[in-house]
């Protein structure tokens, strides 16, 4: 199987600062990633140069084989829609769907007026008068039907409502279903993340911390709790990730693949938004202390 | 055709609620052998998840021996699942409804009863177990 | 992406075609009484000896006619700031406006190059807005035609013109094609570079303005060669005397505004000089001095002058240099159009 997405020592620098430093990945073709971390993290600048909108200051990255942007045909693989899903506002739907036709050999017009039909989109309409969720369907439309086999989309959520954001993903999760596409999107919302991405990569300081599919994330990472321990005492290929001691007890979460044996310990599964967190709260790569750790429920 | 619901906070994975709700529609006998699942397609653009958690539920009931994938034409429902048939599934919905209403008319409250259902689940499975 | 390009110049093209029409309208509207006001002034088939007065009675009664006297300004302000709106309001946007909404994004995200995308509309945008400029430019020639035939033969005062004449240069000719050209890439490189589209704008004017303003006063003359030659002090030069603050000592100028033998030249300097065209102190010799108070600036004066061996010495541009200072100018600015957009292609791809 091809990656959707391969980056090998990726670094991009703006005058003197780092947005992005020896990020290396390889996802595979199919899946939903969601890329996750704090603002400044880097989110965009991955997304951005995984979509040929800039080139890296260091390494390499392709898409789907390819160097991004390399080409018309390249370019014809990969959709991309931009934070805050921009648009010509002077421009009316009708005329966003034409720039499609005119400049995408593969565009599919019909998928084009059945979408925009199917979320009664005035095709007349100015894009400048839409509300942000149908703005951010309308470039979801335009990305889609070019037909491509990779789609990277930064924060395309963030300033939905409820309802919007619901209806973003199902059409998304619709076209992944029924195009096969790969898909790359940065969140904040960890909720969402867990619902659509089946691999996961956490960005913090401009360095990837945890990349993985979601479903080996959850099965290598447990907390761990029982009476009080000298973290230094637990077996050696568990890495502590965050931990917090009362005089009676202590709290773990840690990373292994191999099972936990020690009966002393009481191991309960890891939700994925426990797992962001305890990457984000990390600083450097050792385990994090209780007044660094955020409140966790 | 079976609609399928998520319930993000009860902690169980997704695809296995998928599974499970599969489960039940065979058991009520809202599906039947020889009936169409919804494809990954239609669930995924209900429920906005990953299909992938579709298609890994659909290969889970498939190992169960409970629905066959035909490819090009869907996932179609093979058999029951072994256990009880629809009637004594109806029988024993019946006798539980009384039973709740009864309760109710005792004057417990939900708490009260789900609680009393606890108690004498875990006992019985406990001693039963198997 | 030509279509697309099209699409988004719609408006822009909708005011170009409007602005069009209603010059053309108006020019056809003045243009044959024109025509019928030349045909009426005998100056066809005229007599060389007479050519002279009736063309210039004929262009003082143009003068005089008002929309005439208004028209032709108002065309040579239209024509020259055709490149000015065009390179704010079609160029400047063009990039700078894509960078500053984010749309950018969505274009360059597309199936077709950075590129291709940069290149189609600098070629559609920008052969518009100089076919625009040149057609205004066209239709004014047209209607200003009499003007022109009377003013070369021999007419001046009103409405006459050197072609030479940095308005007349300006907006005649193919010269709007270069200035359109320039305008444009200038706006377009002025937003890649500023990326906000009305400090974009302003450059734009800034540093067009400038450069037209340059060119007549200082580049212009140095495009091509120009001749020298010398003349005599005559009738038709100028001949003027200042007093100084001594006593019995005067100065003078000699100038010229036109050459026997070489009409509608552009006179680029003239001054005393001596046979040789070298310069001559502009002090009036002792010997003609007398001459001087006697019949101050005048006859006398000049034959004393004249004796003495001084001539004016002419810098000028023949007639027939006026094609090849057109396609010199013209030149320039096409290269210099050339330069700009290649700089923006170079730096496209760190636009994002």
């Amino acid at each position: 199987m091809n990656a959707a997405i391969q980056a090998s020592g990726l670094g991009k620098q703006y005058r003197r600062a780092w947005a992005l430093r020896d990020c290396t990945l390889a996802i595979p073709e199919g899946h939903v990633a969601g890329l996750v971390g704090p603002n400044g993290a880097g989110k965009t600048t991955l997304l951005r140069l995984a979509a040929g909108m800039l080139t890296p200051t260091r390494g390499t990255i392709t898409i789907l084989g390819q160097r991004p942007a390399a080409g018309p045909a390249q370019l014809a693989r990969v959709g991309f829609v931009a934070q805050d899903t921009p648009v010509y506002s002077r421009m009316t739907v009708a005329d966003h769907l034409r720039l499609g036709d005119w400049l995408n050999p593969g565009w599919d017009g019909h998928l084009a007026r059945r979408r925009i039909s199917q979320l009664a989109l005035n095709p007349k309409q100015r894009a400048g008068s839409l509300s942000g969720g149908q703005r951010a369907q309308l470039a979801l439309t335009l990305a889609l039907a070019k037909r491509p086999g990779m789609l990277i989309l930064d924060e395309p959520v963030a300033s939905l409502d409820p309802l919007a954001r619901r209806e973003f993903l199902q059409v998304l999760m619709e076209a992944v279903a029924g195009q096969g596409l790969s898909v790359l999107l940065s969140s904040h919302l960890v909720a969402d993340l867990e619902r659509v991405c089946d691999y996961l990569v956490v960005l913090v300081a401009s360095r990837i911390r945890i990349a993985g599919e979601v479903s080996d994330l959850l099965a290598s990472h447990h907390r761990l709790s029982g009476p009080r321990r000298d973290p230094g005492t637990l077996a050696a290929d568990q890495e502590i990730l965050t931990e917090s001691h009362t005089d009676k007890q202590s709290n773990l979460l840690v990373r292994t693949d191999e099972p936990i044996l020690d009966p002393t310990w009481a191991v309960k599964p890891v939700s994925l938004e426990d797992l962001v967190l305890a990457y984000m709260s990390r600083v450097g790569d050792g385990p994090v202390s209780p007044q660094q750790l955020k409140v966790v429920p | 055709m079976v609609e399928f619901q998520l319930d993000e906070t009860s902690g169980v994975a997704t695809y296995l609620q998928l599974v499970q709700q599969v489960h039940q529609a065979l058991r009520m006998g809202m599906l039947e052998p020889g009936d169409r699942l919804p494809t990954a397609q239609q669930v995924v653009a209900q429920l906005a998840i990953n299909p992938n958690t579709v298609h890994k539920a659909y290969r889970e009931l498939e190992r169960e021996g409970l629905v066959r994938a035909r490819p090009g034409l869907g996932t179609f429902v093979t058999r029951a699942p072994t256990g009880p048939d629809p009637a004594t599934q109806a029988r024993f919905l019946a006798a539980m409804t009384d039973w709740l209403r009864s309760a109710r008319a005792a004057g417990l409250g939900p708490d009260d009863i789900e609680a009393i259902y606890r108690t004498a689940f875990r006992t019985c499975f406990a001693e039963g177990a198997a | 992406m030509i279509r697309l390009s099209m699409l988004q110049l719609r408006v822009q093209a909708i005011t170009a075609a409007v602005a069009l029409i209603a010059f053309a309208a108006l020019l056809a509207a003045t243009g044959p009484h024109l025509v019928s006001l030349y045909a009426a002034s005998g100056l066809r088939g005229c007599q060389p000896a007479s050519c002279g007065q009736r063309a210039s009675s004929f262009l003082q009664q143009v003068d005089s006619t008002s929309p005439y006297a208004a028209v032709y300004p108002l065309s040579i302000v239209l024509i020259a700031l055709t490149p000015v709106i065009t390179g704010l309001f079609w160029a400047a946007p063009l990039l700078a406006r894509e960078l500053e909404t984010g749309t950018f994004a969505l274009a360059w995200s597309q199936s077709v190059t950075r590129t291709r995308w940069l290149a189609v509309k600098l070629i559609v945008g920008g052969l518009a807005a100089m076919a625009v400029t040149e057609a205004l430019s066209l239709l004014f020639a047209w209607w200003a035609a009499p003007l022109g035939r009377a003013a070369g033969l021999g007419g001046s005062g009103g409405l006459a013109m050197n072609p030479f004449n940095p308005l007349a240069f300006a907006t005649h000719g193919i010269t709007p094609l270069g200035y359109a050209a320039f305008a444009f890439t200038l706006g377009v490189t002025a937003g890649a570079l500023i990326r906000r589209t009305v400090p974009a704008m302003a450059v734009t004017l800034a540093i067009f303005a400038a450069l037209q303003i340059a060119m007549p006063l200082w580049i212009r003359p140095n495009l091509l060669p120009a001749s020298h030659t010398t003349v005599a002090v005559s009738n038709e030069t100028t001949l003027n005397l200042f007093r100084t603050d001594s006593p019995h000592t005067f100065a003078f100028t000699l100038a010229t505004e036109s050459l026997p033998g070489q009409p509608g030249a552009w006179i680029r300097s003239s001054g005393a000089a001596d046979a040789a065209g070298h310069p001559v102190g502009t002090v009036v010799p002792s010997a003609c001095t007398s001459a001087a108070i006697s019949s101050g600036p005048g006859a006398g004066l000049a034959n004393c002058l004249t004796s003495r061996g001084i001539r004016i010495a002419v810098t000028y541009q023949p007639a027939s240099r006026y094609w090849p200072l057109q396609w010199t100018e013209t030149g320039f600015y096409l290269v210099l159009s050339l330069a700009l957009a290649g700089y923006c292609f170079r730096r496209l791809s760190r636009l994002s």
